[in-house]
Order: structure tokens, then sequence, then C-alpha cells
């Protein structure tokens, strides 16, 4: 907000409300401005932001996790909550016993990077990655290529296909519910996108407003600094449940192709 | 009655279906709870499953409202 105040003249609007709107697109979506510092041209500061998640990840993952203990103490106390409840409330109660164990290291990653990019995004001064559109694509489309390359190595074409192919119904209407249901593969995996997507860069742009009443109004406004608090904790909230939800539904879907009810 | 008016109004709507629905669901969860507190812990969890589903929908719409302003 000093930026804004300070040097106006990079925004080309005249009136507060204007130049106001700019700055909220323009710290929301991909930019090249990191914690103040200038980034160059081909770092733009989500990328940036991926990439000391991917790090901190790395560390707390590879190099600070202890994995021969036989009780665990410390940072791998901590962690082994969160990737015990992964495995077993996610993977195990979606793809069953085996398969859950053999399929959830791709669910604590989903999970962990998720929620990693979620929660650096609400340092002030950084960048949400999950808040672009691109990114949440690449996960999705990992999604997608697991329902569909990766159980059909598991269980050959042909069985991929009977999952999609209800029992009992009779032959005319199957022949309008299986493209339905092939449909609907692609639809979820766009559905993951947006719903990941719209509810980091939602969020973003209501904390700014909140935040950027306080300039457009000036002193009376004022009390919208404590609103935004409360808003900044919802934002918290949000981010965890997110990370959830994403990893939750990529597992029930995976389960309903993998191991299909019909 | 512009397209950023328009695009305003919509957000409105979009907050209104939420709100309706998700307040339908939280009755029906709290309705489960008090019947039957000992299965309270596995209604929360549906709860909030399905309230991050519905939640999910009325950001299709939001976002349809924001691009319609951007581009």
């Amino acid at each position: 907000m000093n930026a804004l105040i300070a040097a106006g003249t990079e925004y080309t609007s005249t009136t507060k409300d204007g130049k106001l709107l700019e700055y909220i697109m323009g710290h929301v979506q991909k930019g090249y401005h990191f914690m103040g510092a200038t980034l160059p041209d081909w770092l733009p500061n989500q990328v940036l932001a991926m990439m000391i998640v991917s790090v901190i990840l790395i560390v707390l993952f590879g190099v600070l996790y202890k994995k021969n203990q036989k009780v665990p103490t410390g940072v791998t106390n901590f962690l082994e909550v969160f990737v015990l409840f992964v495995r077993n409330e996610i993977t195990i109660a979606n793809l069953g016993e085996k398969d859950g164990r053999k399929w959830a290291p791709l669910f604590c990653n989903f999970f962990f990077f998720v929620l990693g990019c979620n929660l650096l995004g609400l340092i002030p001064g950084s960048a949400t990655a999950t808040g672009n559109v691109n990114v949440t694509a690449g996960l999705a489309a990992i999604t997608l290529l697991s329902m569909t390359v990766g159980v059909m190595v598991v269980n050959g074409p042909k069985q991929w296909f009977m999952a999609f192919v209800p029992h009992g119904v009779p032959l005319p209407v199957l022949f309008l519910l299986t493209p339905l249901e092939i449909l609907g593969l692609a639809v979820k995996a766009v559905a993951l996108m947006i719903r990941l997507f719209a509810n980091m860069m939602a969020g973003h742009i209501v904390l700014f407003s909140l935040i950027g009443l306080v300039y457009v109004l000036g002193n009376v406004a004022l009390p919208f600094a404590g609103v935004s608090l409360a808003v900044y904790g919802l934002e918290l909230f949000v981010a965890f449940l997110q990370a959830y939800i994403f990893t939750y539904l990529s597992a029930m879907f995976l389960g309903s192709v993998l191991h299909p009810a019909h | 009655m512009t397209i950023p008016t328009l695009a305003a109004i919509g957000a409105g709507i979009v907050t209104l279906g939420a709100g309706l629905g998700i307040g339908k669901l939280a009755a029906s969860a709290m309705d489960g709870m008090a019947r039957q507190p000992e299965a309270a812990g596995k209604i929360q969890g549906a709860m909030l499953i399905a309230a991050a589903l519905i939640e999910g929908v009325a950001l299709f719409g939001a976002v349809v409202c924001l691009m319609s302003i951007k581009g």
C-alpha cells in the first residue's frame, strides 16, 4: 500500500478506486515483485514461490525427517501426524489397504505441496502459486492422467472401460450413460482445477479489497482493519481445507475408477 | 447497466446461492448431531466435505464474474 500511496505514477487510472483495482489485480496475478525485490524477466513471482515451497519440502522431508526411529521425536513427530492422516483417512479409506499404501506418496505430495503453496501465499509480500490457474491445472492434470493412463496400466484398457458401464440398466440407456460417464472424468478434473484456483484467488482479492477500503475511504474505514484480520483467519482455515479437499477428491475419483463399485 | 455493474450483481446472486445451499446443509448437520451425539465426528467430516463442494460451485460463478470484468 505504501508503494501505491507514494508513487502512483505507474498506474494508468486517475481515481482512487481505479488505482486500488489495478493494485489488487497486479498483486493477485503473475508479477515480477517478491518481498519488495524486482525479479528478472524469466522468473515470475509465483514460480519463485513454488521453488521456495519445493526447497522447504525437500529439507523438511528429506533432511530433517528421520526414518529409522522406533519412536518419532521432534520434527518427525510433527510431520508424522499429517502423513498418517493423509495415508489413513484419505488414501486407505478411498483406495483400500493394498493400493492405498502404494499410492500414498502421490497423495502426500499433493497435500503438502498445495498446503505449502497456500500458506506461503499468506505471508505479506509473497505470491500464491496455487492462485494461478496454470499451477492448479497441472495438479489436476496429474489426477486426470492417473485416472486414465495409470488405471489402464494397472487394470488393462477393457477393465478400465468397464468401470464406466453401470450394471442393471437396459442397453439403449447404456449408449447414453457411458459417454456421459467418460465426459465426467474431464469435468471432475476441471472442477478440481477451478475449485482450488478460485478459492485462493478470491480469498486474496477479498483480503486486498478490505485493506484497500482504508486507502479509499480514509480514517472512517479504520475498523475494516479488524474485519480484514478476521478474513485473514478465514483464509488460513481455507488454506488447510482446500489442501485436504483437493487430496480427498483426487483419491475418491481415483478409487471410483480403480475399484469400481458397479 | 455496464458490464462491471452486471458482474457485481452476478457475484451477489452467486453469494445468495452459496449461502442458501450451505445454510441448508448446516441445518441438517446440526439436526443429525443433536439426534445422535455419538456420530457427531463423522457428520462433521462429511459436512465439511459437502460444504467445500458447494463452495466450489459458487466459486465457478465468481470466476466467471471476475473474468468478465478483466478480459
